[in-house]
């Protein structure tokens, strides 16, 4: 079977989604809240994980999802009620099941033993509750249950107890249905709508022509009518004309309850009296041979009906259609390019003489337009919603507040918002570890928190919401806050900072932001993994994220997470330095600004220093960074950017020119490449100029670095430069020799 | 005896890789015309429509179930005697009772193998060539 390996993979593809449905699911059904529809539902996945394993041969997941479904099963029923104890064991459940899962996948051999204990677990819970109930398939499937009283009906048999209705009509209209403005023709079109109808016009009542009275009626009709509809709905067709006509309707084969009427009442199965319809089928044989053929109109008529009776439902889910991710980001990568094409479009008509340009520019307008919906509507495509990775946290909470003995609860808000699933995939870990560090460092235990007077439960919060075109989580407990003594005194033990270093508390607290810090008096299992804060700053950094912090000793902490909703296209500010254009993340500028000369200030291992309503803030010197020896605008025509490192370091990139605010398209240039540094990527711009994106928090640490080398250097030089260094003007000197090249 | 190159079959089921895998044996089988459904109001919609020599459908599905759907199309005037299998688990033999007063023509249990599936349909539509 050629599609089997595909069809395979499909199956483990489901059976991921299944056990996200399990995990999120059963702590649910402790909620209460919609339980019975949650329990349904989970029911169902491991229902599915166990009938696709059965079709495919993985008697292991089946034996193991059997028993699993009927413990569901019986809590389904209402026979089992969900205890905390039993949802644990269920959850433990899923992690073997998702073990058998990956084994099966990798085709693994699994070990006899593998998940026996859960399986135990789940069995003695069935012994315990329910003697009766056993959770026994080890013998293959049947083809038949046993013992059960079943005949199958044939499609001959069907046929013939759930054939159409014939009817005798008789119809003829007197004078008053004519005067009614009721027309006889739109009635029989009404009625050949619901089968095959065969009339003859009765004319013997037709005078001769000079006699004829325009509004009387003279033709009447005999016929007969072979419908699946029942016989109401004939009569319906009849309704307004009733009495103003002689009308029969008589039926000449049996007809079916609750025919045509959306079928509330299921008809007689043919199963019962067998007998009955093989004479049934005989009879209907001799009257018609062909099974009845439908007319196409009654077909558009019964697909209304069931149309009117699925918007009677409540809303249902949302239908939605497995797409491959390569296909979207095709899609996604091609609007990029429509996104550039639209670009130059644009740059070119704005070159085009006067008149011509007036005629185009809506049509440009337009394009404009609808490819930034198109864009929209692609990167939507490729969005998830946060609760892909928000729905691990409550059970991640929920272990660690008994390996701790303390008591969490969560709260999670926002849980729908949506964002590009490239950065959903990297959000798990970062967020992993700050709920980590809060359930452990944050939280107190209940003694500690009754003495606070606190309530013995604490609360970790976690909500997402859009802002601004970027996404924000924040992850907020009422636990101790952060202590910034001993995070001071950890960071002077550890060379951190120096030990005369004077820090404001907001200072001291983002230390833990740094390299090489952890607080935790011993390292724990739970956030002592070797990982610090200082990998999910970077982390977060690496989406070109944010984040910050805030503390209030006692009252608790929040962190902030301020991220893009995709990586694809970016806010981007184009800047020229010399003749090279780059492109800024929009994200990292906090404001640009043209300083005077004399707000520049020299400072030996820095490349100057600028001072902003009072404070110092150090400056990147981009065209010395990046090597650039083409000749730039005068000193006094330069723009600061000024930049967030985050924590709240600031500096100033000098640049020759701002040209413009764009959506740009992030192309990857590490397949070509390799990874760059300072340079996060490349875009195609308006002009079909190629520009670099720059990773201006990279930029600035190589900046401090550099500087930092050359001011050792030069002292180690016996101070000779350093004088040149003093007196170098802004912009007087020229860019300084270097050895190494930053970027190249 | 009707050909199973020119039944009409639609397949519901709200798992892709087991509807897929009854396409692949029923591809075996013989039969070329085959209509899938993700769920029973799908598969209404569907019946109503196409002219169909038979439904197959699981019974665990989301929204509308296997037996929702057998009274639907024995309700429905254009569909009610399209003959229907309905697909169980090896537990629900009172399903299999509810689902014959309903009007089922025959049932299957999962998992299946290409000879019972084959079986099973011959027992409704008569031997296949």
């Amino acid at each position: 079977m050629a599609g089997l390996d595909q069809l395979k993979q499909t199956f483990f593809d489901e059976c991921s989604e299944a056990l996200q449905q399990i995990e999120s699911g059963l702590p649910e059904i402790l909620g209460g809240a919609n339980s019975e529809d949650t329990i349904n539902a989970v029911f169902r996945s491991v229902h599915s994980v166990k009938g696709g394993a059965g079709i495919f041969g993985f008697e292991d997941l089946v034996k193991f999802a059997h028993v699993f479904e009927t413990v569901l099963d019986a809590m389904r029923g209402g026979k089992l009620a969900a205890t905390q104890e039993i949802v644990d064991r269920l959850l433990q459940a899923n992690d073997v099941l998702s073990d058998l899962i990956g084994m099966s996948r990798s085709g693994e051999a699994i070990p006899p033993d593998h998940g026996c204990e859960s399986r135990a677990a789940l069995e003695q819970i069935l012994r315990e509750n329910l003697p009766g109930e056993h959770a026994d398939n080890d013998a293959p499937a049947p083809a038949d249950f046993e013992g059960l009283d079943f005949v199958p009906v044939t499609a001959e048999q069907l046929q013939a107890s759930g054939g159409a209705g014939e009817y005798r009509l008789v119809f003829r209209p007197k004078p008053d249905l004519l005067k009614k403005a009721n027309e006889p023709l739109y009635i029989l079109r009404e009625l050949r709508k619901l089968g095959r109808l065969d009339l003859l016009a009765e004319t013997d009542r037709l005078p001769a022509l000079a006699e004829i009275e325009a509004d009387r009626p003279y033709l009447g009709w005999t016929g007969t009518l072979r419908t699946e509809a029942g016989r109401q709905a004939i009569e319906e067709i009849f309704e307004f004309v009733n009495g103003d006509c002689e009308l029969e309707i008589t039926s000449l084969a049996p007809e079916i309850p609750g025919a045509g009427d959306g079928g509330e009442e299921p008809p007689v199965p043919a199963a019962v009296e067998p007998e009955a319809d093989a004479s049934l089928a005989k009879a209907e044989a001799t009257r018609s041979p062909q099974s009845a053929p439908q007319a196409p109109i009654a077909r558009e008529t019964s697909e209304a009906a069931t149309a009117a009776q699925t918007k009677a439902k409540p809303a249902a889910a949302a239908t939605t259609t497995r797409i491959e991710l390569e296909k979207i980001d095709r899609a996604v990568n091609m609007v990029g390019e429509l996104v550039i094409a639209q670009a130059m479009l644009g740059q070119v008509v704005h070159g085009l003489p006067e008149d011509v340009r007036s005629r185009l520019v809506q049509v440009v307008d337009e394009v404009a337009h609808h490819t930034r919906e198109l864009k929209d509507s692609v990167m939507s495509m490729r969005a998830q919603q946060v609760n892909a990775v928000f729905q691990r946290m409550p059970r991640l909470v929920r272990e660690l507040a008994a390996k701790t003995a303390k008591k969490v609860r969560l709260e999670m808000v926002g849980e729908t918002t949506e964002v590009d699933r490239s950065i959903i995939e990297r959000l798990g870990d970062p967020l992993t570890h700050i709920i980590r560090n809060s359930l452990d460092h944050g939280i107190e235990t209940p003694t500690e928190r009754r003495a606070a007077g606190k309530s013995e439960e604490g609360t970790i919060r976690l909500a997402a919401e859009h802002r601004g075109g970027r996404i924000v989580i924040e992850i907020s407990d009422d636990g101790a806050g952060i202590n910034s003594e001993r995070v001071l005194q950890k960071a002077r033990e550890r060379g951190l900072i120096g030990p005369e270093a004077v820090l404001a508390e907001d200072e001291i607290n983002n230390l833990i932001f740094l390299p090489g810090f952890s607080t935790a008096e011993k390292i724990s299992d739970i956030s002592g993994r070797g990982v610090g804060m200082d990998v999910v700053r970077r982390n977060i950094q690496d989406v070109g994220g944010r984040i910050s912090l805030r503390s209030e000793r006692g009252r608790g902490m929040t962190i902030q997470l301020a991220l893009p909703l995709t990586l694809a296209v970016m806010d981007g500010m184009v800047i020229r330095v010399g003749s090279e254009t780059y492109v800024m993340p929009m994200s990292a500028i906090v404001e640009c600004l043209r300083p005077p000369a004399s707000d520049i200030h020299a400072l030996i291992g820095t490349s100057g220093m600028l001072k902003i309503r009072g404070n110092l803030v150090p400056l990147v010197q981009l065209r010395e960074l990046l090597d650039i020896t083409a000749a730039g605008t005068s000193s006094d025509e330069r723009v600061v950017i000024v930049s967030d490192a985050g924590e709240g370091t600031r500096f100033g990139i000098v640049v020759d020119e701002l040209c413009g605010h764009q959506q740009v398209v992030v192309k990857s240039i590490e397949e070509s490449y390799g990874s760059v540094p300072g340079i996060a990527g490349a875009t195609i711009l308006g002009n079909g100029r190629v520009a670099f994106i720059l990773d201006v928090e990279k930029l600035s640490d190589i900046a401090s670095s550099q500087n930092v080398q050359t001011g050792i250097a030069r002292f180690a030089n016996g101070g000779k430069e350093i004088a040149a260094v003093v007196n170098r003007d802004w912009g007087k000197s020229g860019p300084p020799r270097r050895t190494e090249k930053a970027v190249g | 005896m009707p050909v199973a190159a020119a039944l009409k079959v639609l397949v519901v089921d709200d798992q892709n890789s087991v509807r897929q895998m009854t396409r692949l044996i029923l591809e075996e089988i013989g039969i070329r015309y085959i209509h899938e459904a993700e769920n029973g109001r799908q598969a209404m919609a569907t019946a109503a429509l196409q002219p169909l020599d038979l439904i197959i459908s699981d019974f665990n599905m989301p929204e509308m179930d296997g037996l929702a759907l057998l009274r639907a199309v024995r309700g429905h005037p254009a569909a009610r005697k399209i003959p229907f299998i309905l697909l169980t688990g090896r537990g629900d033999r009172e399903l299999v009772v509810k689902a014959a007063q309903a009007g089922v023509n025959n049932y299957m249990i999962k998992p299946f193998t290409r000879d019972i599936l084959r079986h099973k349909i011959e027992q409704v539509m008569g031997k296949l060539s």
